[in-house]
């Protein structure tokens, strides 16, 4: 126990009339990080449980896992496809840079069969932005915990992963500092941090990126982190062409599934993004109504512009298998729209609140033709509306139980 | 706030002025004048500052042709400049100038919406809805008086509004010397890039048709298979203003549009 | 409403802002800052609106019958935004392309009718002149920060000059497509009006309600 009592004889300098009395939220989160936080609930109501924040926060990045571990190796195989279509070879054409010198230094290959050569390559593409979204996030955090008096929370954890896996691979690190630093202050802190937030902190920093920057956060160049190399992704080629011309580039809907094609790191894979719901689900983090009001929703509505059907409009004819498996939809269903803070907090309301999303991201990606990815905007304008939602089903409530007592 | 007045010393209009302003005589006599007094100063505003108006909407059309043209220096006289200009309405169809127009008043955005004078496309690809029978082009002639350019206006729907321009097409019939659009809303940043001088440099010297005579000129990501020589770069994520502003060139330049005015161009007839 | 002539032309500048303090007249802020120079313009044009409509409407206060004061105040406003965009259009044409729409708005500018119905009604015509200029100033003081802010960063330039060269004409700045949108003038004034709160706690209204916290025993 020498870290436990390392931590106990530093203790006072950090509480109240402490050497450095201002700096405790950041004792307090390395300390609570490590270990599980001695404070107790001492007055009226005791609530039982054994899911606090913490373990709600470490359970969803656990269920990233699959997602960010298949995000990189498509980022990986990805580049290395590009590169060995361009045939550039080792410190040739784009095949230059640190990334490629260092997997040259460790003999791993650049050959898009390789599965460890491409997840060493695309792990040395998550991890440059990763770090960067920690570090800038966290240094918000501490300043408004340290300026506040409250605690850093775990909650950030969450939110720099959701926010890295929702990026795409080639995105300049200075670019992910600003979103990150826009999202975490204006997304979160000036409502008063985690839990009174009313928008989801990592898209409120991805759509400062996707207005501020549109070159570098959309269109064909940006996916495959490339010099020189453009792909547009499926979503993309189906707004432009119809869902039948991806047959035509070799895309099939298995693929999309399994998510060897073109998008932001963590969003290609359904089937990753699968296992994580799974896991939310088990361990009920995750609501279910959510789940189920989104994909009603969203499948109601994509069957309805099915059969209205358009002849200048290819997405009109979009079936919901396919708006499921490309772009955000299945990333924001299973870990966006369930985030318990932003989201509605009635069990009736998390119905309206899913299909609501379902409806606009159907809506946003067949109409608007500048945005042919919906999901961020459509759980943004949720968010918006959960509150409101709640209010009428609050109201809803009370009337009938007015009634019934006449 | 008002002090007590003695009312017998003063005149009829001082003891107007002193009375309470809630009766209704007041009411209506203050109501009649402050509106007589206000539309008094702003009709004469409007009479006075008419011709300098007029004058700033002609002056700033006439810029853009220049513009296009590009004999545009902020230093020249505008009219003066734009002296080297001869307005005439063309009759689409035929190709040939008509007279039945005087075209320093003819309207040919209001004139497509005129039944008489325009029809409604059935093939529409610049977004436009109708399109006027007669448009005023300006020929530009050098110092010896022969054609040197012509100017065309042209306008089609981007993303998210219509963009009007003009094409300066030289002698030829053929080769582009440049393209300006004067009004659109498309976003800043992207679509609005067709205002970057860096963009609209790449129009002059390009070819509209082959030498087969079909039309090639072509504004996308990638060169078509005619050549570089027919190929305008496209508006880096800018997508669909980049295909807005390349159907709406392929409209008028084709046989909706200019045509058959270029194709007598192009045999030299003007 | 013993104020100096000083405190009538320097009070709304920031101690009482009729944007971040009072939030009056956002929309036009939000529509014109994207350029400085547009905003530039539009802020003489709120000066001359509110000093002269102020001023008029004092010097009428005693006659103006109350059942129809909205309406006489909004005739003389209307009449000197006229005034204004027909000025603009005649002199300053290439602006006024731009401004044309948002110069008519000044007409239902609150800032305008607030200053009309508050102080000028009730106060002298040099006073009301003065209070009009003053909040025309602070109008256009904060129309200024967001428009360096947003044209600055936004398409690396000032009043049109560029100061940041940026990526599409050859330089290094990669400009910020947001600041030219017209929410992003929602989120400065935001920041701003936080700044100034931070500054002068005494801005912070009271709450409308308080969140329950359970005491630490």
């Amino acid at each position: 126990m020498g870290l436990r009592s390392f931590f106990d004889r530093i203790e006072p300098n950090f509480t109240k009339g402490g050497k450095f009395e201002k700096l405790f939220p950041v004792y307090e989160m390395v300390e609570s990080f490590l270990y599980t936080p001695k404070a107790v609930t001492s007055v009226a109501p005791h609530a039982r449980s054994y899911v606090d924040m913490k373990r709600i926060m470490t359970y969803v990045v656990i269920a990233t896992i699959p997602s960010i571990l298949w995000g990189m190796i498509n980022t990986g195989f990805q580049a290395n496809s590009a590169l060995a279509m361009m045939g550039d070879a080792i410190g040739t054409g784009a095949a230059t840079g640190w990334r490629i010198a260092i997997l040259d230094l460790f003999g791993i290959s650049l050959d898009p069969a390789s599965y460890f050569g491409n997840f060493a390559h695309g792990f040395l593409y998550f991890l440059p932005i990763y770090l960067t979204t920690l570090v800038v996030g966290g240094i918000w955090e501490v300043i408004f915990a340290t300026v506040r008096g409250h605690e850093v929370n775990e909650g950030f954890l969450v939110t720099s992963m959701l926010y890295t896996l929702i990026l795409p691979a080639s995105a300049p690190l200075w670019q992910v500092a600003l979103g990150i630093s826009f999202g975490v202050v204006i997304g979160k802190e000036v409502f008063g941090g985690t839990g009174k937030n009313f928008l989801n902190p990592a898209l409120v920093g991805r759509a400062f990126l996707y207005f501020a920057y549109p070159a570098s956060m959309s269109g064909d160049a940006v996916w495959t982190p490339v010099d020189g190399f453009s792909g547009a992704t499926a979503l993309g080629v189906s707004a432009a062409e119809g869902v039948q011309a991806l047959a035509g580039r070799g895309i099939t809907w298995m693929d999309a599934f399994l998510g060897t094609i073109q998008g932001s790191f963590g969003e290609t894979s359904t089937l990753a993004i699968a296992l994580g719901l799974v896991f939310l689900l088990v361990t009920k983090i995750a609501n279910w109504r959510l789940i189920v009001g989104c994909m009603a929703g969203m499948m109601a509505f994509s069957g309805l512009l099915n059969l209205i059907g358009s002849d200048t409009n290819p997405m009109f004819a979009m079936p919901w298998y396919w708006h499921l498996v490309l772009g955000g939809y299945a990333f924001g269903l299973v870990f966006m729209v369930t985030e318990p803070v932003s989201a509605s907090h009635t069990n009736t309301g998390r119905y309206i609140y899913g299909a609501l999303i379902g409806v606009m991201v159907v809506l946003i990606r067949v109409v608007n033709p500048a945005f042919p990815e919906g999901m961020m905007l459509a759980i943004l304008f949720g968010n918006v509306f959960a509150p409101l939602i709640d209010h009428f089903v609050v109201q809803a409530n009370i009337k009938r139980r007015a009634r019934r007592h006449v | 706030m008002s002090e007590p007045m003695n009312a017998e010393n003063k005149g009829a209009i001082a003891r107007f002025l002193a009375a309470p302003p809630d009766t209704v005589s007041k009411t209506l006599f203050v109501a009649i004048a402050v509106c007589l007094v206000a539309s008094m100063i702003v009709s004469t505003a409007a009479v006075i500052l008419r011709p300098t108006q007029e004058a700033n909407k002609l002056r700033d059309k006439q810029i853009n042709i220049l513009q296009v043209a590009g004999l545009y220096d902020p230093a020249i006289d505008i009219s003066d400049a734009f002296e080297a200009f001869e307005p005439r309405v063309l009759d689409l169809e035929s190709g040939e100038f008509t007279d039945a127009f005087d075209p320093a008043t003819f309207d040919d955005i209001a004139a497509a919406d005129d039944p008489e004078l325009s029809r409604a496309l059935e093939d529409d690809p610049a977004s436009i809805g109708r399109q006027s029978r007669f448009r005023t082009v300006y020929l530009l002639r050098d110092d010896a008086g022969a054609l040197d350019k012509v100017i065309l206006p042209l306008h089609g729907y981007g993303l998210w509004s219509t963009l009007y321009g003009f094409i300066a097409v030289e002698k030829n019939g053929n080769d582009i010397f440049g393209l300006q659009f004067y009004s659109h809303a498309e976003t800043p940043g992207l679509g609005a890039e067709v205002d970057n001088p860096r963009w609209k440099s790449q129009w002059n010297g390009k070819r509209l048709r082959d030498e087969a005579g079909t039309l090639q000129i072509t504004v996308a990501k990638t060169a078509p298979p005619a050549g570089a020589d027919y190929h305008i770069d496209a508006l880096a994520g800018a997508t669909l203003t980049t295909a807005g502003v390349d159907n709406l060139v392929k409209f008028w330049m084709g046989e909706e549009g200019y045509a058959r005015f270029l194709d007598k161009l192009q045999a030299g007839e003007f | 409403m013993a104020q100096t002539k000083r405190e009538l032309l320097v009070d709304p500048l920031f101690d009482n802002n009729p944007i971040t303090l009072q939030v009056l007249g956002v929309c036009s802020a939000l529509a014109v800052t994207s350029s400085l120079k547009v905003a530039f313009v539009m802020s003489l044009a709120v000066i001359f609106v509110t000093s002269f409509s102020s001023m008029f409407i004092s010097i009428l206060r005693n006659q103006i019958p109350s059942s129809i004061r909205i309406i006489v105040q909004m005739v003389i406003i209307a009449s000197l935004v006229i005034l204004v965009d027909q000025i603009l259009k005649a002199y300053a044409f290439e602006i006024s392309k731009t401004l044309s729409v948002f110069v008519g708005l000044i007409i239902t500018n609150c800032i305008v009718m607030g200053r009309a119905e508050a102080f000028a009604m009730s106060n002298p015509p040099v006073a009301s002149f003065l209070d009009g200029i003053g909040n025309g100033l602070g109008y256009g003081v904060i129309l200024m920060i967001v428009g360096v802010i947003r044209e600055l960063f936004g398409s690396g330039s000032l009043f049109g000059i560029t100061i940041l060269e940026t990526v599409n004409n050859g330089g290094w700045y990669v400009p910020n497509g947001m600041l030219l949108l017209p929410p992003s003038a929602f989120f400065i004034i935001g920041l701003l009006i936080w700044g100034f709160r931070t500054l002068k706690p005494e801005h912070v209204e009271a709450r409308d309600f308080k969140i329950q916290t359970v005491e630490e025993h």
